[in-house]
Order: structure tokens, then C-alpha cells, then sequence
């Protein structure tokens, strides 16, 4: 770094104090072997194990600003079932959702009739990845300034009934999404998007905190060529105190989600669109017939007005959705969440 | 554009980084060994509601190093045109090298087709310029319903030089340009995308680009109207293209017991209706990768894929077509210097030599669901067949608009929704996907169950 600096000295002011010491990029030791046996776990199955590390330095005319991120190791099958995760290395619980990732699809699943609506609940983590759509992508500065967000003009609004926090927190280095500043220089901090259901935080740039009169913090950058953008970190909500087994047995009928695969929202009409990859019926309160992948759809506001109150004591981190794509950029991103339910929700 | 890119000086720095590395290898084991350096200028401009945002110009060079020493094969790369990066590359690839056959194509395969060497790079202040023209033509097209909000025009230029220790070299240089585009349609909260690739920028038709984004971005005015049966489908060029490069994993060669295009041929052996032929074309100067060789110097050529329904070749890097038993066709991409040369689609196209006109097509049906895009990745499972395409588009009568269907899902059998092809258009445009660049027209599809 040192040397990258001097070379364009006549370009640069350096600015006061050291630059930070240089840190080891390779992977840990024993990492070749740890990927082949995890390779030799996918039943047969073609896959890529990938050991992603990343290190930068912010360089602004007061200082230097060393930007650390946990390592991740991210997994992708092929064939038959194309399926991905995406976890810091070292996390304690990866070995049993590798073991959840090449769990064979359920045989003789149901599939669930088009166009029906019935209650949803989100279990295993998948409600972060719900509320990463609804509300983590929606509050993201650019879209705010610009007006092209459905919650745009809604701060001070209550978005759900459910009390529910929803915090935005990079320190949570258990997650993909951490860092420790961001690719601008600002320390992280933890922003409360929702306190009590009620919508109360950004997350903003340098350039868009100005405009929105918020702090900065969440300027993230895909890589050096891309400037940095209003990005989310890691969306955690707070365990609640209702057994998540009790959300459920409280159902008559209705679906429950273990697994997305994917998920958005559509600009024009404000929709979004769930991928769900596992699940299962719910009848009179029993975990029933496991369902073959479909897709959920809803307004973005009517989902959220419709969360439950009812919140899980069980809060989930999601590892199945990971890499999140904006504007064709993609960026690690974490999330957990206990289990929340959705009363009423349309089938594809 | 700086002057590190002007042709001759960036022509004279990729020669000299290969001669360099040319040295390095000269003094090694290596027997056969190829060279690839790459140096790309883009531009990004940004332009929100008429002024300009920001612009970002990113200049990035890197070498690429394939050996092979009679038993062993590596590759590496390093960024940089200089010396030490061609340094890196060289011993980092020897250092790499592991067990395997020569996958270097034999200098007798080598060549290269004329290509255009493509329009100059747009002068600066050219985003500004298109921009603030397509807002005006948007604003007057639609009577001031619809608003250009952002804009970000992406030009570049790139130049690349590849050679062999059998002195075999050829060179490229291209410009390419293309939008994102955000429209506001009225008083909707939500904006209208579209990406446009600009074959020459210097020949941009605002007015053209306009009416192409406001025939369908006006669509969405319409009010709700859902149905499900049985009913003609229409695909705009957009939904045609992902659907597209969902199937296009398909033209790629793969080992037989793997292959699952023979699990999706209709009893007549066709995988589509005779009304679709897809080719990857490398050689049509307006299609968006276009050079005078594939990524490891097999002349560039125009690859038939499916004719009139029935598969006919698969595309392979010279190392894939040995393993799998094909006849090498020049199918290698390089998706940047970083990357060795692997099997893929440079240019899916369909064509449209027998093509309906858009207008025909709308009319071509008494009811029709217009499908104006998607609104996720389009899935196929190939190994079993299915399909899923969410979308969303608009309700179409007697040649009239009668609602808009936020959200659609299609989804079943594959091969039964490609062989329901009835007619394609003409009006085919390039589109940026998960699978690479295709160039699709608008589709008629007869008689597709809708459900949602």
C-alpha cells in the first residue's frame, strides 16, 4: 500500500499517520482440504466451494481507514437442484447448513393453487430475508432521495401493527454482511429501520445522508472500479417472546416457509416476488405435506401492514440468500430474524 | 478518453506487454504457452433528472498466461501491462500447473475473420447530450406522462492482443456504449427500466429510443385485469430474451450422459416449433461482442444452434470440444483477462428472416396476453423440463388494451411452451442477461395455460 502511495505522491496528499499494516490475504491453513471434503459432502453433485476474502483501505484527507470484513465461504451446486449458501467462515453452524444445503428435495410435495391466499409464516430465519425486500432495499438513500421507493415519505409512519425492531448492523460479524467502516470511512453503527413497527431510520452514503439530513455509514462499494452506493449491511430482528411452535399450532390452515431461493421487488408496480425453495402446509396447526417450489407475490406495503403480532422467540439467521444484487452489483449481505407470519398472502 | 487509449499507443503497450511475456517464457519449459492483454476504458455517466451526477471512468490492464509443459497446463493473470505483471503472470502460471492435456487449440485452427473495427469512442459530453435529447423526446412522445429520471450511459473502449509461442498474434480494438434508463410514468410511485444497447453512438435516435421505451412503459397505465385459461401469449423481445438464455445452457457442450436436450425433444425430434432458429452469432458487427477470433483464436463465425426447431451444433471451448467430442467451432469466451478461455454463448440471436412485423403479431390474435417483462430470473430445470417465468404485462382484445397484469406466473413443461412458437417478429434487439448477450424479437405463443 506503502508503495501503490508513493507511486502517485505527486497526485496524492498523503494524509497524516502510517498507513495500516498489511494483512494476509491467503486462506487459512487447511482451507484445500476443508473444500474438498465439503465438496466430497454434495451427494454426487457438481459444486464450487469459494473462500472470499476481502481487505480495503479508505484514503480520505484526514486519515486511513483500514475496512475489514469477515471471510465467507460460499457454496454452489449445480445440476439437478442449483442451490447456493453463503455464511462467514468459521461460523459455527455452517457444517449443519451444509448438511441442510444437499438434503434431497422431499418427495411426493404439494404444490399450492394459484391465485389462493391463506396465511404465511416465515420460519428458520426466511423472515429477514422477507424484510430485506419489504423494507432493507426500500430505505436504502438513493432510492429515498430519488422518491423511487414506495416508502418514500412515510419516517414516523407505522408500517406493521407488529412491534417488531428491525436494525441494520454491521457489527454483526457472525454475518456476511459485516464490516467494521464502511468503503467511505465511517465507523459502523447499528441504524434502527423499524422501532415498533414504526419506520424511523435510513441508510445512507456520504452523499445521500446529506440530502436525507440522516448519518452516513452504509456507502458500500461491489468493488474499486464501482463508486459507493446506499447499501444494507445485516437486518436482524430482535427475538419476541411468543414460541415459534405456538405461531404455528395457532394455524388452521396456511403454509410455512423454511427456504427462499430468491426474491424481489418490481419498481413499476411495487410487488414482490418470493422464490420459495422449501416449505411446508400447515392444517390445524401440524406440519403436513412438504411443498414443491412456487412463488408468493404482494404489495409491499399490504405485506407489511399484514405481519402478524405475534413475533417468534427464535431468532434465525438466514444463510440460503446471501449475495444481493443491485443495479447488476452484487454485495454480501446477512440477516435474522425470528419467526413472523404474514396473514394473508397471494400464490402464484 | 485518455491518452493512454488512443489506438496506436494502446496498441503499442498490448505489444509490448506480450513481447515481454514472450521473453519470460522463451527462457522457460513451457512447449506451448499463449499470451492474452487486455486494456479497457469505461465511462459512466449519471445524469438525474437533466443534470449530471456524476461520471466514473474506470481503466483497467491485465495479462493472462496459459502454459503447457508437455504433461502439466496452468493458468494465471495479473493486473498491470508492465513488466512485473508479466512477470506474475508467467510464474504464476508455471507455478500453478497441474496434470493435464494440452488445452490449447493447434496453431492449425487458428485464425481470424474481418471484422468492423466498430465507431470511435463518443466524445465527452455525449451522455449528456442523448440524455437530455430522450428526456425531451420521452416527455413529448407521451404528452408529459412520462419523465426521464436517471439515466447512466456506459461507453468504452477496449483493445486486446493475442499470441502463441508459434508467433500466431492478432489484435482488436472496439468501442461499445449502452443506457440504463428510469422512467417516471405519471404519477406512479414506481419508475420504468430498460437497458439499451447503442450499436453506434454517433447514429443515437432519441426519438427512435423513446418510442421503444414508452410503447411499453405507457402499458402499465392501464387498470387491473387478470384472467387464467387457455391464451395466446405474446413475449416483448425482453421476456424472449430471458427466456432465451434460460434454455441457452442447452447449445453448450456437455457429456452425453449429462446432456438433458434429448429429454426435451418433441416425438418429431424437434425442441421448438419450426418457427424458431437460433445461432450464436460473432460475426454480426451490431451484436454486442464481436472480435476477428473466439477467446483462444479459432476464427469468429456465426454457429447454428437450432434450425427451424432441430438441434444442430453445440458450442465448446477447443478443450471441452476434445473432451465431449466435438468438432472445435470457436466457441471460447475470455469474460475479462482474469479468466481463462471457457465454453460460452458470445451472441445468442434468433433469427428473424421470416419474421412477422411487431404490429402483425399484436394483431395476429383476437385475445392475447402481452407479456412486457419479467420480474425474476426466468427458471428452467433442464434435467426435468419445467419452466417458471414471472412477468408482468397487459391484456390484449380485438387489437385493444384491456388491463395490465401486475404479476403472471408461467410455468410447465418446457418443451411444450417451445414448440407452441408461433411466429416470431422483427423486431429484434440486444439484451443484457444472466446467460450472456441475446438478441430476441417478440414471440407469439399459441395457446399457453396461464394461471396467476
Amino acid at each position: 500500500m506503502a508503495a501503490l502511495v508513493s507511486r502517485y505522491a505527486d497526485r496524492l496528499r498523503v494524509p497524516p499517520g502510517p498507513p495500516p499494516p498489511v494483512i494476509d490475504l491467503d486462506p487459512p491453513q487447511g482451507w484445500a482440504d476443508w473444500a474438498r471434503e465439503m465438496a466430497g459432502r454434495m451427494a454426487g453433485r457438481d459444486a464450487v466451494v469459494r473462500y472470499l476474502a476481502r481487505r480495503a483501505v479508505v484514503v480520505r484527507r484526514d486519515g486511513w481507514r483500514q475496512v475489514t470484513s469477515p471471510a465467507l465461504v460460499r457454496l454452489e451446486t449445480s445440476a439437478r437442484e442449483r442451490t447456493a449458501l453463503l455464511a462467514v467462515w468459521g461460523q459455527p453452524r455452517l457444517g449443519g447448513w451444509i448438511r441442510a444445503l444437499v438434503e434431497p428435495r422431499p418427495t411426493r410435495t404439494w404444490s399450492p393453487s394459484p391465485g389462493m391466499r391463506c396465511p404465511v409464516i416465515f420460519a428458520d430465519g426466511t423472515a429477514g430475508a422477507l424484510l430485506h425486500e419489504l423494507v432493507g432495499h426500500l430505505v436504502e438513500g438513493d432510492l429515498v432521495a430519488s422518491g423511487r421507493t414506495p416508502l418514500a415519505g412515510l419516517g414516523g409512519a407505522n408500517l406493521t401493527e407488529a412491534a417488531i425492531d428491525l436494525i441494520d448492523d454491521p457489527g454483526r460479524s457472525d454475518l456476511p454482511g459485516a464490516f467494521d467502516c464502511d468503503d467511505e470511512g465511517v465507523p459502523a453503527k447499528p441504524v434502527t429501520l423499524l422501532r415498533r413497527g414504526q419506520l424511523c431510520g435510513l441508510l445512507c452514503d456520504r452523499e445521500t445522508a446529506e440530502i436525507c439530513d440522516v448519518p452516513a455509514g452504509r456507502g458500500r462499494r461491489a468493488d474499486w472500479r464501482h463508486p459507493p452506493v446506499p447499501r444494507l449491511s445485516n437486518l436482524v430482528v430482535p427475538a419476541g417472546d411468543v414460541p415459534p411452535r405456538s405461531i404455528e399450532a395457532d394455524l388452521r390452515h396456511g403454509l410455512v416457509i423454511t427456504r427462499f431461493s430468491g426474491a424481489t421487488v418490481d419498481p413499476i408496480s411495487s410487488r414482490t416476488v418470493l422464490r420459495v425453495e422449501r416449505g411446508f402446509e400447515i392444517k390445524n396447526g401440524r406440519r403436513r405435506r412438504p411443498l414443491a417450489p412456487f412463488e408468493l407475490t404482494g404489495g409491499v406495503t399490504e405485506i407489511l401492514a399484514a405481519i402478524d403480532p405475534a413475533v417468534g422467540n427464535d431468532p434465525t439467521p438466514d444463510w440460503r440468500l446471501g449475495w444481493c444484487v443491485k443495479d447488476g452489483l452484487p454485495m454480501p449481505t446477512g440477516s435474522e430474524a425470528p419467526t413472523l407470519m404474514v396473514r394473508r398472502l397471494e400464490v402464484l | 478518453m485518455t491518452a493512454r487509449m488512443q489506438p496506436e499507443e494502446l496498441s503499442g503497450r498490448l505489444s509490448q506487454a506480450t513481447e515481454v511475456c514472450r521473453s519470460f517464457l522463451g527462457s522457460g519449459d513451457a512447449r506451448r504457452w499463449e499470451v492474452f492483454a487486455k486494456s479497457s476504458l469505461t465511462r459512466e455517466t449519471e445524469v438525474v433528472d437533466g443534470r449530471l451526477r456524476r461520471t466514473v471512468q474506470v481503466e483497467e490492464s491485465g495479462i493472462g498466461v496459459r502454459v503447457w509443459d508437455g504433461s502439466r497446463a496452468g493458468f494465471a493473470a495479473a493486473s498491470g501491462l508492465d513488466a512485473s505483471s508479466a512477470r506474475s503472470a508467467v510464474s504464476a502460471a508455471r507455478a500453478g500447473a497441474a496434470p493435464g492435456p494440452d488445452p490449447m487449440p493447434p496453431e492449425r485452427l487458428l485464425g481470424t475473420t474481418a471484422v468492423d473495427p466498430g465507431p470511435k469512442m463518443p466524445p465527452r459530453g455525449w451522455a449528456q447530450h442523448v440524455t437530455t435529447e430522450l428526456g425531451l423526446a420521452l416527455s413529448s412522445l407521451s404528452g408529459g406522462v412520462l419523465r426521464l429520471g436517471r439515466a447512466i450511459a456506459q461507453e468504452g473502449r477496449y483493445g486486446w492482443r493475442l499470441c502463441t509461442a508459434e508467433d500466431w498474434s492478432v489484435e482488436h480494438q472496439r468501442t461499445v456504449a449502452s443506457m440504463l434508463v428510469e422512467v417516471l410514468v405519471g404519477d406512479r410511485p414506481g419508475t420504468w427500466r430498460e437497458w439499451i444497447h447503442v450499436a453506434d453512438p454517433e447514429s443515437f435516435a432519441a426519438e427512435a429510443t423513446a418510442a421503444r421505451i414508452g410503447n411499453r412503459a405507457l402499458l402499465t397505465r392501464h387498470g387491473i385485469a387478470t384472467d387464467r385459461g387457455l391464451h395466446d401469449l405474446l413475449l416483448h423481445p425482453e421476456v424472449s430474451a430471458q427466456l432465451l438464455a434460460a434454455i441457452s445452457p442447452l447449445f453448450l457442450a456437455t457429456p452425453d450422459d449429462q446432456d438433458p436436450l434429448p429429454g426435451l425433444l418433441g416425438p418429431n425430434g424437434l425442441l421448438s416449433a419450426y418457427a424458431l432458429t437460433l445461432v450464436d452469432d460473432r460475426s454480426d458487427p451490431a451484436a454486442p461482442v464481436v472480435g476477428p477470433c473466439d477467446g483462444e483464436g479459432l476464427p469468429a463465425r456465426r454457429t447454428l444452434l437450432l434450425e427451424e426447431g432441430a438441434p444442430r451444433h453445440r458450442v465448446a471451448s477447443f478443450a471441452d470440444a476434445r473432451r465431449f467430442d466435438e468438432t472445435p467451432r470457436g466457441g471460447a469466451v475470455r469474460l475479462s483477462y482474469r479468466d481463462r478461455p471457457s465454453t460460452g454463448l458470445a451472441n445468442l440471436r434468433v433469427l428473424t428472416d421470416n419474421g412477422m412485423a411487431a404490429g402483425q403479431l399484436l394483431t395476429a390474435s383476437d385475445r392475447a396476453l402481452y407479456l412486457l417483462r419479467t420480474l425474476a430470473p426466468v427458471t428452467c430445470d433442464l434435467s426435468d423440463g419445467t419452466y417458471s417465468l414471472i412477468a408482468s404485462g397487459v391484456w390484449i382484445e380485438h387489437q385493444r388494451v384491456r388491463g395490465w397484469h401486475p404479476v403472471v406466473e408461467l410455468s410447465g413443461d418446457l418443451g411444450a411452451l417451445l414448440r407452441r412458437i408461433d411466429a416470431v417478429g422483427t423486431d429484434l434487439s440486444w439484451f443484457q442477461t444472466p446467460g450472456g448477450f441475446v438478441g430476441a424479437p417478440s414471440l407469439l405463443i399459441r395457446r399457453q395455460p396461464v394461471v396467476g
